[in-house]
């Protein structure tokens, strides 16, 4: 067994102080520092993903017979690709790329209309603003899987079910990246330096494109950090409006990929000319986690800046 | 946001000040302005938020047959349907785990590193926050590894429970519990981020001040720090119930992964989906639809106008 999963059964720091067991559990808590139980609280998580990350690299066998940790192969991982690879002839692959399409296009399109959008609700003065900037934010607190059949139904009604541009479009609609926009340029942008452009005869659209834009990079990699992500994970969406298996994003795969695996649905998979089990699974969720990492990693000096203006949303 | 409305104002009380004197011609001029930077959001927000909401409100009136007016005939159907007071009581339970989770571990962990000064505080925060990345399909695929006892890393813990089979862990039952893991796994790190942000905007000095006045660390938290962060809070709270209320994923493909042990209506959401897509009924489908939008359009109008979190203020 695992050291990780011992440290969650039992009081860490009774064993290490050599406690008597008889000490109250008041006393041993309050020895037990914040910073040791923030310590256990990491390892656990990291306990939890690196064996997940880790059965990419494992045999069955070695599961089933060695707990936690055990031998790990680089072979194992080309293994796991040729069985990817030979599933309905190379599907994942396809799924990947209808991920990437709809992913990159949907943060693209949020970013080109957050910015104008949430710039035009910072800065300017017109009639419906304020309702505007109400309906923004109602549409940002609720869950963006509440108008999943609603447009379904409306994109069947105009027969474009299975195709990735409908979906992508839909993604373009994030009303959180106008907010974020809305008050980036709110605390960056001085209204003075507006008034001069005025005054200096430059057209709302010229300051927008003079000084707005120069200033949004921080914004654009919030909008599409968050959008990317929150796309290449959206799991409803697709799975309504991509029902073709050819056309389906990577996370509505990977629930077929469980559905014809060995381990889960053995009646189902008795024809199955490959093997899905677990270290298969594994390799398949963690390689289509990347590109979600690379993103972030693109976009972290960026978010640990905007943690504030970004995630709290106030 | 103590902070920012702190910082606000300087910069847009001379904002106002100078925009009054020419507001009548600079408002329309920056209407024009406006209207032309917020066109791309505003077709969409027609796009994917308004039509398909009024086309399922008026899918929801038809007949069953879709050829005419049934009155309230479908959302008689929706209710009535024996699975639908059990789907909302199953995100009732799922609730009642989940968010003293969510509040306590989420508020606990932010409180504690936020009091340290080491720097593994960074390295946690990064570590809670990693299984957001991993966040819908690909998460499910790590608590399939650590639910399913075959290949489980903790199946000493599973079998000390007596599960050895994946259909004996996740009975449906044990559901409640398990998504509320699954969810916190996945959600808490965000919410720790945001939470801790919010700490870091409060002065030190008001901590300092008290401290010096004899207050403990304890009484610090609870009087300083908690009150301050109190909007968040009910942010967090109210967010979370939304969220739970459209819960499709984790049940759903549960359910599939075990070879129907759990109702494929187990929750309101695939209530909707198994109206849409088995039985096609569609009107029961845009009913429920409607039914569950207007539970979120409540919690978003309580949200945004009671948090005091978007005071939309100028």
């Amino acid at each position: 067994m695992g050291i990780a999963s011992q440290r969650i059964e039992r009081p860490a720091h009774a064993r290490s102080t050599g406690a008597p067991a008889r000490t109250p559990l008041y006393v041993r808590l309050r020895r037990m520092t914040p910073m040791t139980f923030l310590t256990i609280v990491a390892l656990v998580y990291l306990f939890v993903m690196v064996t997940f990350v880790l059965a990419s690299m494992r045999s069955e066998q070695s599961l089933l017979h060695e707990g936690a940790f055990g031998p790990l192969s680089l072979a194992r991982l080309r293994f796991d690709w040729r069985q990817l690879a030979g599933f309905s002839s190379g599907i994942y692959f396809h799924w990947l790329e209808n991920s990437a399409v709809v992913a990159f296009a949907g943060a693209a399109i949020a970013v080109l209309v957050a910015l104008p959008a949430g710039y035009a609700l910072a800065m300017l003065h017109f009639r419906g603003r304020r309702v505007l900037l109400f309906l923004t934010i109602l549409t940002m607190v609720m869950p963006n899987t509440v108008l999943v059949i609603p447009l379904f139904l409306e994109v069947s009604a105009v027969h474009q079910i299975d195709r990735l541009l409908p979906v992508a479009v839909i993604f373009g609609f994030f009303p959180f990246g106008t907010y974020l926009a809305f008050v980036h340029y709110k605390t960056t942008l001085p209204f003075e330096l507006l008034e001069s452009a005025r005054i200096d005869g430059v057209s709302e659209i010229g300051i927008f494109l003079r000084l707005a834009v120069p200033l949004a990079k921080q914004a654009v990699a919030l909008v599409f950090f968050f959008a990317f992500v929150a796309d290449w994970t959206n799991y409803f969406l697709p799975l309504v409006m991509l029902p073709s298996s050819a056309v389906q994003t990577v996370s509505v795969g990977l629930q077929e990929l469980i559905t014809s695996s060995q381990l889960f649905n053995p009646s189902a998979a008795a024809g199955l000319n490959v093997q899905l089990y677990m270290p298969e699974l594994s390799f398949a969720a963690v390689l289509q986690m990347l590109p979600v990492l690379v993103v972030f990693v693109g976009a972290q000096r960026y978010l640990t800046r905007g943690a504030m203006l970004g995630a709290v949303k106030g | 946001m103590v902070t920012r409305l702190a910082a606000i104002p300087a910069t847009e009380v001379a904002g106002t000040s100078r925009r009054r004197g020419s507001r009548v011609v600079a408002s329309s001029r920056q209407g024009r302005g406006g209207l032309t930077l917020l066109v791309p959001y505003l077709i969409l927000l027609l796009l994917v938020g308004i039509v398909p909401t009024g086309y399922a409100i008026y899918q929801s009136f038809l007949t069953r047959s879709g050829s005419g007016f049934g009155g309230i005939s479908a959302y008689h159907d929706a209710v009535t349907e024996f699975q639908f007071a059990s789907s909302f009581g199953h995100i009732g339970l799922v609730l009642a785990v989940w968010l003293p989770l969510m509040v306590v571990g989420v508020m606990g962990l932010a409180l504690l590193l936020h009091g340290q000064r080491s720097r593994l505080v960074g390295v946690y925060r990064f570590i809670y926050y990693l299984p957001g990345a991993l966040a819908g399909m690909g998460n499910f695929v790590l608590w399939l590894f650590l639910l399913d006892p075959v290949n489980s890393p903790v199946r000493p813990i599973l079998s000390w429970l007596g599960y050895t089979t994946l259909n004996q862990t996740v009975e449906p039952s044990h559901l409640p519990v398990i998504i509320a893991l699954m969810l916190f796994f996945q959600g808490a790190g965000t919410w720790i981020l945001v939470i801790y942000g919010g700490l870091n905007g409060i002065p030190e000095e008001l901590g300092e001040a008290a401290k010096i006045d004899g207050a403990s660390n304890w009484q610090v938290t609870r009087w300083i720090k908690l009150p301050l962060v109190r909007p968040w809070i009910a942010y967090f709270i109210l967010l979370n119930v939304a969220y739970a209320s459209q819960l499709f994923l984790e049940p759903q493909v549960l359910g599939l992964a075990t070879e129907g042990q759990i109702s494929p209506q187990w929750t309101p959401n695939q209530l909707s989906f198994t109206f849409a897509f088995q039985i096609f009924d569609v009107p029961a489908a845009a009913a429920l639809s409607v039914i569950l939008l207007a539970i979120s359009l409540v919690i978003g109008v309580v949200i945004t106008t009671r948090t005091g979190l978007f005071s939309n203020r100028d």
